[in-house]
């Protein structure tokens, strides 16, 4: 059973937390195509969530086709591959653009940033 | 449960459980509910904050049917009979001289029962053949939470109890009422002063002050109605705040409400806030207010 963090101080809807949170369970892998997501009931047990925020974050999450729900029997982890490349991408993209934000008010440049990529890519 | 259930209970959601109206209570000459007006919905759960005597507990107690008010009307919907109607308070004395068994087995054949789940009793490690006195304030809480969740209430009523309990309790307490919430689809309705565990159960925010509801808002949007500056120089007067606080080298204002508009017209940054801060700012205003009358 994974456990997510929720950042009740974030201004981030705690809905959409989870919905991050098992998008990342996937793209991570610990969530793999076919898997079972934890009952509502459980999964706001555990987070101490009202269990309408945890239906609602499934019921997004099947809307954007990562999941499925089957009658009486809850709800199923179920993707395309080439949704899962755009969804990885547009993860990094925004935490890249958090981190430039940072970077930047803390008076890097651009180029400080490349080198420091080149840096890593280098393996130093 | 499937998303289908989910969407059977937004929609019941939008189903009446109890409208109050014109409700007025005094004692002696002190109006302490005012007129108020409210309606609460099925399978909502709201939380009630305010400073200390706004009227609170008086308002839930009349919801309890504990107290009678002076004026007005609560009218429950036709399914809410008496034993759906669930009231837990530290100030209720339950049958002290009873044993926890003996307390049971009253309360199940009072209501007509026809089983009493365990469950959280059986977590607490509860001897049954002790009497309910020799309870501690935590235990008599989850026990007294317990006979209440057998009788499957429709609306639960929670006056500020949680910080009565220790870590551990509030947990089982908490998970206890989120499976009923669950199951049950029941109304909770609690005051509270702390919010750090309870932040993301409550849909909907009632502030009470001087016997009336001054604010009632829904969770989700509430966040976006109030934000926090931190400045230098004093706040134009064109921002509605409803709270400041000052010290010699910085100050803060909670503005509400706050539109889109206000952040291209004022250089400032708006921060956003935990429902924490959000209930002090309302109940710092409300003192702040009472100091310039």
């Amino acid at each position: 059973m994974f456990r997510f963090n929720i950042d009740f101080s974030s201004p981030v809807p705690i809905y959409q937390q989870v919905i991050q949170a098992v998008k990342f369970e996937i793209l991570s892998g610990r969530l793999n195509h076919g898997d079972q997501l934890p009952p509502i009931r459980e999964l706001a047990k555990i987070l101490k969530l009202n269990p309408n925020t945890v239906a609602k974050a499934y019921y997004n999450l099947e809307e954007e086709g990562f999941t499925q729900s089957k009658r009486g029997s809850g709800n199923w982890v179920n993707f395309k591959k080439a949704k899962l490349d755009r969804l990885r991408k547009g993860m990094i993209e925004d935490d890249l653009r958090g981190f430039l934000d940072r970077a930047l008010s803390l008076g890097a440049s651009f180029d400080d940033i490349k080198n420091l990529l080149e840096r890593y890519s280098n393996n130093e | 449960m499937t998303l289908k259930i989910y969407w059977k209970g937004i929609q019941t959601m939008n189903k009446q459980i109890v409208k109050i109206e014109n409700l007025n209570v005094k004692i002696g000459r002190k109006k302490i509910l005012d007129n108020v007006h409210i309606q609460f919905q099925k399978g909502e759960s709201v939380v009630i904050a305010g400073r200390n005597g706004a009227g609170k507990s008086t308002f839930l107690r009349c919801l309890a049917k504990v107290i009678l008010p002076d004026q007005g009307s609560i009218v429950y919907s036709a399914e809410v009979t008496p034993e759906k109607i669930g009231f837990i308070s530290d100030r209720i004395s339950l049958f002290e001289n009873f044993t926890l068994k003996q307390g049971i087995d009253f309360h199940t054949s009072v209501f007509h029962l026809e089983d009493f789940d365990y469950t959280l009793i059986n977590q607490l490690k509860l001897d049954l053949n002790q009497k309910i006195k020799g309870l501690s304030v935590g235990e008599r809480t989850l026990y007294h939470l317990s006979l209440l969740l057998s009788q499957k209430p429709e609306i639960l009523l929670i006056d500020e109890i949680i910080h009565t309990i220790d870590p551990y309790l509030r947990e089982q307490f908490l998970e206890a009422i989120i499976d009923l919430m669950d199951r049950c689809q029941t109304t909770v309705i609690m005051i509270n002063h702390t919010f750090s565990e309870i932040e993301k159960i409550p849909e909907r925010v009632l502030v009470m002050e001087e016997g009336q509801f001054v604010l009632d808002e829904k969770m989700e949007t509430l966040g976006e109605k109030i934000k926090r500056i931190e400045l230098k120089e004093d706040l134009s007067e064109e921002i509605p705040c409803i709270f400041k606080r000052e010290s010699s080298f910085h100050k803060e204002y909670f503005i509400y409400p706050f539109k889109e508009e206000l952040k291209k017209a004022f250089p400032y940054e708006f921060k956003d806030l935990s429902l924490n801060e959000i209930i002090k700012a309302f109940v710092g205003g409300q003192y702040a207010k009472k100091r310039n009358q």
